[in-house]
């Protein structure tokens, strides 16, 4: 197998004049979201790589942040997070795949009313093409809701993978779990604020599919999050970074390293084991220049199995003797390869590979490749029960490097998204999205 | 703001402050520092004549220090050059990505010396030196502003501050405080 290399397929055209500083791609319909610091966020098409709609009015400071809302059908929720310290939650009904072909440079933008924040804005200059007179109000961004709560900048928003609670955290050094009542009046109750973090929360993540949250920040420490009876508590902190957090991101529950040349069903079979026992692992980077792979320890066979994890058997269990707290451990140090603070870090769910983007304005793209152990491994393969056998080990090797990846201009996000244009050539294409200082986004392809 | 932290700063005379017309008869071996000559009005024109030139000048560490020296500071009625606050000694302009030869990326760092060691004020100096370089440089420059070594208590908790990009990007968004910084601006061209 040869390595995979990254190419510019298009930039996401027009784009922000001023910086911006998230993409996120929708769960299942190919757009993403841009916050841009000119307060606005940006819909654009992944099928023509076009500008849809400008979601304005609703912040007073930039938009540093955004998340989509997953499992929810005919309507698309976006959340933003903002300098202005609130969080914005926004609907539309999803018609964009519909009018694609045709109307993908449509200006839809919107404006948030009822509240009397600003006012619609036609951002006639972005919008592209002209045919945009038939807007509707179906096809605009319907201002829902202001969450209010934090004291100053809000950094980072993420939503549990049931679309259930939405994270959000800040630098007044909180993190804020609002429960998404979907009572169709929009309203948001506050589950949990938790305010351990020593310093502005840079970033919140949830667990691919546990509600298992994840945060990072000011403070060089990553803390991980779980209910325990009612009560939010922190569950493990860990402090290994020697600067500012600046993004975590979760394993997918779907993949496995390259095995390669080493490539053995037993092998894998036993790597998949090895996942079931503790989880899907968290990435996180940071102002140190080093990307980090955590790991959960299992239990030990008897430790209070019930403690690890109900979702493992379906019922909470009753008895857990000292809260929930649980062992994680560094499982990898990537290899060294930026010179500047990394900003964001995304992990496959797709292919597993990693990337990281920063200051220093480079891509770096790593594969985890399982390690050829030693030949005595092999016999005691098929013999030994699985527990006893030793970890099946792996490294993170650097498979790609991208230099100046967005011109002079610093990175301040990457993140993996379905291929959708009509170059795509198999089903499971990837993209990887990059944000810039500039206000540029751009979509890469991988080849092998 | 009401109190004077260092009511008798030390001051350095406008006229010893390092130029380009000194850096220009470098080679003759003259002593940086006081005993320089004062430097010709027509020296400062001259330069300013060779605009055409400029995009193949590369920055240098004299054309840095002319940029921030002239900045106030927040409490004296004097400029961070005569407060030598900021001392062309103290910056540095190296590649940034020392791998890549052929990067246009290049850092800036500049080293602050607070007056006095506890000054409440040095993250607002540090943070109107690295805006007013933000704001002039091209961006292919990464700066990078911090407290010099030992010269002030809380010196690395600044430092953090001053190089978090996400903070200094809030606070250029923050009305009171870049109404301080404007101020501190007034002075410079």
């Amino acid at each position: 197998m040869t390595s995979p290399t990254l190419t510019l397929l298009s930039d996401l055209t027009p784009p922000s004049l001023e910086r911006t500083w998230l993409t996120a791609p929708h769960p299942t319909l190919p757009i993403v979201a841009t916050c841009s610091s000119d307060k606005t966020v940006r819909v654009y098409s992944l099928t023509n790589f076009k500008l849809l709609s400008t979601i304005s009015g609703g912040h007073k400071r930039s938009v540093r942040t955004c998340a989509w809302k997953p499992h929810i059908k005919g309507e698309s929720v976006l959340a933003t997070g903002s300098f202005d310290a609130t969080v914005g939650i926004w609907r539309r009904w999803d018609n964009y795949g519909r009018t694609e072909d045709e109307a993908t440079g449509l200006g839809l933008s919107s404006g948030a009313d009822g509240v009397g924040k600003g006012s619609s804005n036609a951002n006639a200059a972005d919008s592209g093409d002209d045919d945009g007179a038939e807007d509707i109000d179906e096809e605009e961004w319907r201002f829902a809701v202001l969450l209010d709560g934090h004291d100053s900048e809000v950094k980072s928003v993420s939503w549990s993978p049931s679309g259930m609670l939405l994270a959000t955290c800040a630098r007044d050094k909180s993190i804020w779990i609002w429960e998404d009542l979907d009572d169709g009046d929009n309203n948001f109750e506050t589950v949990a604020v938790m305010q351990e973090h020593g310093g502005d929360v840079k970033c919140v993540a949830w667990h691919p599919s546990e509600e298992c949250l994840a945060s990072g920040g000011y403070d060089d420490t990553i803390r991980l999050w779980r209910e325990d009876l009612d009560d939010w508590g922190q569950v493990t902190c860990l402090k290994k970074h020697e600067g500012t957090v600046w993004f975590l991101d979760w394993e997918g529950t779907e993949t496995t390293p390259s095995f390669g040349s080493v490539e053995d069903s037993s092998l894998r079979s036993r790597w998949v084991e090895q996942r079931a026992l503790s989880g899907p692992r968290l990435v996180s980077c940071s102002d140190d220049k080093t990307v980090r792979v955590w790991r959960r320890l299992p239990k030990v066979n008897g430790d209070e199995p019930g403690a690890m994890s109900s979702a493992a058997t379906g019922i909470p269990s009753i008895i857990r003797p000292t809260g929930t707290d649980e062992n994680w451990e560094e499982d990898a140090l990537l290899p060294y390869a930026h010179e500047l603070a990394i900003y964001a870090v995304a992990w496959s769910s797709r292919t597993g590979l990693l990337a990281s983007v920063g200051a220093d304005g480079r891509i770096v793209l790593y594969e985890e490749r399982v390690v050829a152990s030693s030949a005595a491994d092999s016999d005691v393969m098929d013999s030994e029960p699985a527990a006893e056998k030793p970890a099946l080990r792996t490294e993170w090797k650097i498979v790609s490097v991208v230099d100046g990846a967005h011109g002079i201009y610093e990175m301040n996000h990457a993140a993996w998204a379905k291929r959708a244009d009509r170059g795509s050539t198999e089903d499971e294409e990837e993209v990887l999205v990059t944000t810039a200082d500039d206000g540029s986004v751009k979509v890469w392809t991988l080849q092998r | 703001m009401a109190e004077m932290q260092n009511e008798n700063p030390t001051i350095l005379n406008l006229a010893d402050l390092p130029t380009r017309s000194r850096s220009a008869v470098k080679t003759s071996d003259q002593p940086s520092g006081i005993f320089a000559a004062v430097p010709n009005p027509a020296d400062f024109l001259s330069s300013d004549s060779e605009d055409d030139d400029l995009l193949e000048e590369p920055i240098d560490e004299q054309e840095i220090y002319d940029l921030i020296k002239s900045i106030s500071d927040p409490e004296h009625p004097l400029s961070l050059g005569e407060l030598a606050v900021v001392s062309l000694p103290d910056i540095f302009i190296k590649p940034t990505l020392v791998n890549v030869p052929d990067s246009p990326l290049q850092t800036v760092t500049v080293l602050i010396t607070p007056t006095i060691t506890h000054c409440s004020l040095a993250t607002v100096i540090g943070l109107g030196v690295r805006v007013r370089l933000e704001q002039s440089l091209p961006p292919r420059f990464r700066i990078d502003v911090r407290i010099k070594e030992g010269t002030h208590s809380t010196g690395d908790e600044v430092n953090k501050q001053l190089g978090d990009k996400e903070r200094v990007a809030a606070a250029l968004e923050n009305g009171a405080l870049m109404q301080v910084i404007a101020k501190m601006m007034e002075t410079c061209q």
